[in-house]
C-alpha cells in the first residue's frame, strides 16, 4: 500500500497541461468505546483512508473522491475531476495557494498515545461510568459514556509546489449522566478532549455531569422578567457557533454577514475579544497548516469590541486583494475546502465564575440553550433559543429554572457583554469561558 | 459486489470466538453533488465510497470494525478485531440464504442514466425561478445531489440481503433583503427515487416555494410570547412528532432508561385523535428502503393508536435483549457505522377535519407553516422548535407574518394537546443525525392543532 504522500503525488502527477490539481490523501485509525451497566456496550475499531482531488482548469473548479483508490482509481478520480470543472462556471479567483513553510507543532502528534493499548481504553470507559454513577445518590445511570481517540496523517500535494504532511492524536470522552428524583429526570452533560489518554480527567468529567444533572432537579418555568444573565461556557459555544459564520470572507463577500461593512467599528463591548487560532494546542482544531496546505496562524477578529477583519482561505483573500489567513477547511477527503474556523474563542478576562456571580444577582445563569441552531439565523443575527438554567440569589446559584425562551440579536448580546471571566473551554472549535450579559428578557410563564 | 462464499468465510472468523451472532455489512456508493451559489455553479463533487463494517454481538454489547478495502485480507482482519474482545467457543454460520425485499423502491430513469448537463441546467432554472418572484431577491443557493448505495447484508443466522438505494435531492434556499430587514426561505424535497422524482417536484416550483417563504418573512413581526393555539401546516406535525416523539421511542433510549415513553405501551399518552406510524415501506419515500441494515424487512410499525402508545422502534441488538421481533429500524450512516434503532418515514396520519375549519375557528393564535428545526431531551420530553414561517392568527383568519417564532413545550402534554387533525397529509424530508450518524428520514402529517402551547417570542 502506497503512503498518503505518495498516493497524492499520483494524483498530481495525472495533471494535464494548463491544470492545477491538488491532492488531498488522509488516513484515520479510530477506537471507540461505549460503557454501560459495568461492561463494554460497544468497541468500534476503524481504519480508513482517502483521496480527494481539486482541480482547477481556466477559472473553472471539479472535484472528485474516492475511499481507497487503486492506482486505476486514482487516475479515474483525476479524471472525473476534469469532468466536474468542465460544467462549472469560471472564477477567476479559484486559484489554488503557493508553497508557504509551514512551522511543525511537534506536540500534536503523541506517539503513546498511537500505541495506547484497547485495555486503557476499555478501563477508562469503565472507570467514567463507575465514577459517575458513585458520586450522588440522585445519580444512578448514565445516558451515554464514550471514550473515542483518532490517529490520523493528511498529506497534501499540488502543481504549486505545496508536498506536505502532518500527523495528529485525538482523545476525547463524554458523559450523560441522569439525574433521578421522583418522576423527574434531568441529564447532565461534560467532556474532555486532549491528544493522549492520560489528560482525560475522568473523575472531573463525571464530577461535572453529576453536577450539572442534579442541580436541575426541580426545575420550574420562571415567570417572564429582564435580568442579568450569565452564560457559562456550554450554552457560550452554542451562541459563539453562530457567530462563527458570521467572520467567514465567504458570508461577507457572498452578503451573508451581519458584519459586512462594519471593520473598524464597535461590534461588541469593550470585553469582547475574539480569536481565532490553528496554532492553538489547547484548541481540538489545531494544525501546522489549513486544509489547503497553507500555515495557520493566530488572527484576532475582534479587539476590544472592534471588528479587524474577517477569516479567509486562498480563493477568499484572492477576490478581496489580501492574503489567507489559513483557514481553508473541509470535512475530510470527501469535500472541498471553503473557509471557516479554526479554534475559535472569546479570550478571556480576570473574574472567576464566582465573581460574575456576584455581579449578576437576581439574574440568571444559563447552562444550556437549545434551538439555536434553527432558533437562531445567521445572516439577521436574530436568534429565539429555548433555555435551562439557575437562579443567581446572593452570590450563588439556586433555584433551577427551565422552559426558558431568551431571545435578541447577536449584534445587542456582543453589546451587552460586560464581563468575561476566566475559565476558557472549548467545545469542538468553539472555546468560551463564562459570560456577563448586562440584561436580557427572559421569557417565561 | 462480494461473492457470497467470502461473505461467509468472513463470518465464520468472526464467530471464530463466540458471541450471539455476526453480520456483514457490505456497501458501495457513488455520489454526486452540484451546487449553485451566487447565479454560478461552484461545486460540482462526484464521489466513490466503499467499505465494509463486521459486527459480532454478544448479550448487550457488540464488537464492530471496519475496513474501506473490501479484499479478504481486509474482511478477515476486520473480522478478527470484532471477535477480539470475545473469550469464548467457535459459533456455527447457517448457510446463507438470500431474502426477497418486501417491497422494491424502483428508479424509474436511474441518476446516472441523466448527464451531468442536465442536472447543471435543473439548479439554472431554480436561479432563475428565484430571482424572477421578487425584486427583494438578493440571494439563491441551491443543490442537487443523487446518490446510488449498493448494499450485501450477510448475518451468521444465514441472512442474505442485497437492494440497490438510489436518493435524489434538491435543496433551494432563498435570501431576500429590504430596507435592512433579511430573511430566508429553504425547501428541499427528496425521495428514494430516480430522476423521476423531479417530474413530481419540479425544480421550479421547488424554488418557488422557497422564494415565496423569504419573501412572505420581510413583513414579519416580533412574535407574541405566551401560551395560546398553534396550528401546524401539513407536514409540520410530522416533524415535530419525529423529533419530540420518535426519538424517545427508538429502542436505545428506552433501554437507557432516558425515555418519557419508557414502559408506557397501553397508556393514552396523545390526542384520541393522533394515529402515528413508522413506516419504511412508504414508496420511493425518502426513508423508505426494502432491507433495514441489518438485512431485516422493510416494515410498518403503529407507534400510536387513538393516542394510545403501541410501539417501540427496536433493531436487531434492542430486540433480542428484550425478546421482541426487530421492527426493521437498524440503520447507519455507512459501513463505518454500527447500526443504532433510527425512524424512516414517521407520521402522524390523516384524520376528518378541514384545515380552514380549523383556522377558522382560531380565534388567536399562530400558524406555523414552516419549522426549522428543534432540539429535544428524550428523558424529559421538552423540546424546543423554531420557525422559518409563521402568521398570525386573529379572529379565524391567517394575518400578519411573525418572526422569532419558538414553540416550547412537553412531548406528552403537547400531544395531548391536539385537538383537531385534518385530511391534508404532507411529507418533509430531512436528514436526521444521531450518535454522530446522519440518515435520510421523511416525515409526515396533515394540518394539526395544539389548543395550547408556550411560544417564545419577543413582541406582544
Amino acid at each position: 500500500m502506497p503512503d498518503l504522500a505518495e498516493l497524492a503525488r499520483a494524483a498530481v502527477a495525472a495533471a494535464g497541461p494548463g491544470e492545477a490539481v491538488e491532492a488531498y490523501a488522509e488516513r484515520t485509525v479510530r477506537t471507540e468505546v461505549e460503557a454501560r451497566g459495568g461492561a463494554v456496550e460497544g468497541l468500534t475499531f476503524a481504519e480508513s483512508r482517502g483521496l480527494g482531488v481539486r482541480l482547477i482548469v481556466e477559472g473553472r473548479l471539479g472535484y472528485a473522491w474516492a475511499a481507497d483508490p487503486s492506482p486505476e482509481e486514482v487516475r479515474a478520480t483525476v479524471a472525473r475531476a476534469r469532468e466536474n470543472a468542465s460544467l462549472a462556471t469560471p472564477d477567476e479567483h479559484h486559484v489554488l495557494p503557493e508553497a508557504r513553510p509551514a512551522e511543525p507543532i511537534p506536540e500534536l502528534y503523541r506517539p503513546e498515545q498511537a500505541s495506547m493499548p484497547t485495555e486503557r481504553k476499555v478501563a477508562l470507559a469503565l472507570e467514567l461510568e463507575r465514577r459517575t454513577v458513585s458520586l450522588d445518590a440522585r445519580v444512578r445511570k448514565v445516558e451515554d459514556v464514550r471514550y473515542g481517540d483518532a490517529v490520523s496523517e493528511v498529506a497534501i500535494v499540488s502543481t504549486t509546489g505545496i508536498d506536505a504532511a502532518y500527523e495528529r492524536t485525538d482523545v476525547w470522552c463524554v458523559v450523560v449522566a441522569l439525574a433521578e428524583r421522583d418522576d423527574e429526570t434531568q441529564t447532565g452533560f461534560s467532556f474532555r478532549v486532549g491528544r493522549a489518554l492520560p489528560e482525560l480527567d475522568h473523575e472531573a468529567v463525571a464530577a461535572e455531569a453529576v453536577e450539572r444533572g442534579a442541580r436541575m432537579l426541580g426545575a420550574r418555568k420562571p415567570p417572564t422578567m429582564r435580568v442579568p444573565i450569565v452564560l457559562d461556557p456550554f450554552a457560550g459555544a452554542s451562541f459563539l457557533g453562530v457567530l462563527a459564520g458570521a467572520l467567514t470572507a465567504e458570508a461577507v463577500q457572498k452578503q451573508r454577514s451581519l458584519f459586512a461593512g462594519l471593520v473598524g467599528q464597535a461590534v461588541g463591548s469593550p470585553h469582547v475579544t475574539l480569536v481565532d487560532d490553528g496554532r492553538l494546542l489547547a484548541g481540538p482544531a489545531a494544525s501546522p497548516f489549513d486544509d489547503e496546505g497553507v500555515p495557520t496562524a493566530r488572527t484576532e477578529l475582534i479587539t476590544r469590541g472592534t471588528l479587524n477583519g474577517f477569516l479567509h482561505d486562498t480563493t477568499t483573500a484572492h477576490r478581496g486583494g489580501t492574503v489567507s489567513t489559513g483557514n481553508a477547511r473541509r470535512a475530510g477527503y470527501r469535500s472541498v475546502p471553503s473557509v471557516g474556523i479554526s479554534n475559535l474563542y472569546l479570550e478571556p478576562g480576570e473574574p472567576s465564575l464566582g465573581e460574575l456571580l456576584a455581579l449578576a444577582d437576581g439574574g440568571v445563569l444559563i447552562q444550556d440553550v437549545s434551538g439555536v441552531h434553527s432558533g437562531a439565523n445567521p445572516i439577521s443575527g436574530e436568534f429565539s433559543v429555548g433555555a435551562t438554567g439557575l437562579r443567581i440569589s446572593g452570590g450563588a446559584l439556586g433555584e433551577p429554572l427551565r422552559e426558558m425562551t431568551i431571545a435578541s440579536t447577536i449584534p445587542e448580546m456582543l453589546r451587552a457583554v460586560t464581563a468575561v471571566g476566566s475559565d476558557l473551554r472549548f467545545f469542538t472549535a468553539v472555546g468560551t469561558p463564562s459570560v456577563l450579559i448586562g440584561e436580557m428578557t427572559v421569557a417565561g410563564r | 459486489m462480494l461473492d457470497p462464499d467470502l461473505a461467509a468465510e468472513v463470518l465464520r472468523v468472526a464467530r471464530s470466538r463466540g458471541g450471539a451472532f455476526a453480520e456483514l455489512y457490505v456497501e458501495e456508493r457513488t455520489s454526486t453533488q452540484i451546487r449553485l451559489d451566487d447565479g454560478k455553479i461552484e461545486e460540482l463533487t462526484t464521489g466513490l465510497d466503499r467499505g465494509a463494517g463486521v459486527r459480532v454481538a454478544r448479550g448487550t454489547s457488540f464488537g464492530y470494525a471496519f475496513s474501506n478495502r473490501l479484499d479478504r485480507d481486509a474482511l478477515l482482519a476486520a473480522a478478527q478485531a470484532a471477535a477480539a474482545s470475545l473469550e469464548g467457543e467457535p459459533g456455527g454460520v447457517v448457510d446463507l440464504r438470500e431474502l426477497d425485499p418486501p417491497v422494491v423502491h424502483e428508479a424509474a430513469e436511474p441518476a446516472g442514466s441523466v448527464p451531468p448537463e442536465a442536472k447543471v441546467a435543473w439548479l439554472r432554472e431554480v436561479d432563475e425561478v428565484a430571482r424572477g418572484a421578487s425584486p427583494y431577491v438578493r440571494q439563491v443557493t441551491a443543490s442537487y445531489g443523487d446518490s446510488l448505495q449498493r448494499v450485501l447484508i450477510a448475518t451468521s443466522d444465514g441472512r442474505l440481503a442485497r437492494e440497490t438505494r438510489p436518493r435524489i435531492r434538491l435543496v433551494v434556499q432563498v435570501v431576500a433583503a429590504r430596507d435592512g430587514v433579511i430573511q430566508t426561505g429553504f425547501h428541499g424535497p427528496a425521495g428514494l427515487a430516480g430522476v423521476e422524482f423531479l417530474r413530481s417536484h419540479p425544480p421550479a416550483a421547488t424554488a418557488e416555494i422557497a422564494a415565496r417563504r423569504a419573501i412572505a418573512m420581510l413583513d414579519a413581526v416580533p412574535a407574541p410570547a405566551g401560551e395560546m393555539p398553534v396550528v401546524l401546516a401539513p407536514g409540520m406535525g410530522g416533524v415535530l412528532f419525529h423529533e419530540a416523539v420518535g426519538h424517545p421511542l427508538e429502542a436505545d433510549t428506552i433501554a437507557k432508561e432516558a425515555s418519557v415513553y419508557r414502559g408506557r405501551l397501553g397508556e393514552r399518552l396523545a390526542s384520541p385523535l393522533v394515529h402515528g406510524v413508522d413506516d419504511a415501506t412508504v414508496p420511493n419515500g425518502w426513508g423508505s428502503f426494502s432491507f433495514d441494515d441489518e438485512g431485516a424487512p422493510a416494515q410498518r410499525t403503529v407507534l400510536f393508536e387513538e393516542g394510545v402508545l403501541r410501539g417501540y422502534l427496536y433493531d436487531r441488538l434492542r430486540a433480542e435483549r428484550e425478546g421482541v421481533p426487530s421492527t426493521g429500524n437498524g440503520r447507519r450512516q455507512s459501513y463505518a457505522h454500527p447500526p443504532i434503532p433510527r425512524m424512516t418515514n414517521t407520521a402522524i396520519l390523516s384524520g376528518t377535519s378541514r384545515a380552514e375549519d380549523v383556522i377558522a375557528d382560531t380565534r388567536r393564535g399562530v400558524y406555523v407553516a414552516a419549522l426549522a428545526g428543534g432540539q429535544t431531551n428524550p428523558a424529559t420530553g421538552d423540546f424546543v422548535f423554531g420557525c422559518s414561517e409563521a402568521y398570525r392568527i386573529e379572529d379565524g383568519r391567517l394575518t400578519t407574518p411573525v418572526r422569532g417564532v419558538n414553540l416550547i413545550g412537553r412531548a406528552i402534554e403537547v400531544m395531548s394537546a391536539i385537538d383537531a387533525v385534518c385530511d391534508d397529509f404532507d411529507t418533509w424530508e430531512g436528514v436526521c443525525g444521531k450518535d454522530g450518524q446522519s440518515v435520510p428520514v421523511g416525515s409526515g402529517s396533515p394540518t394539526l392543532r395544539i389548543a395550547r402551547i408556550t411560544v417564545g417570542g419577543t413582541g406582544a
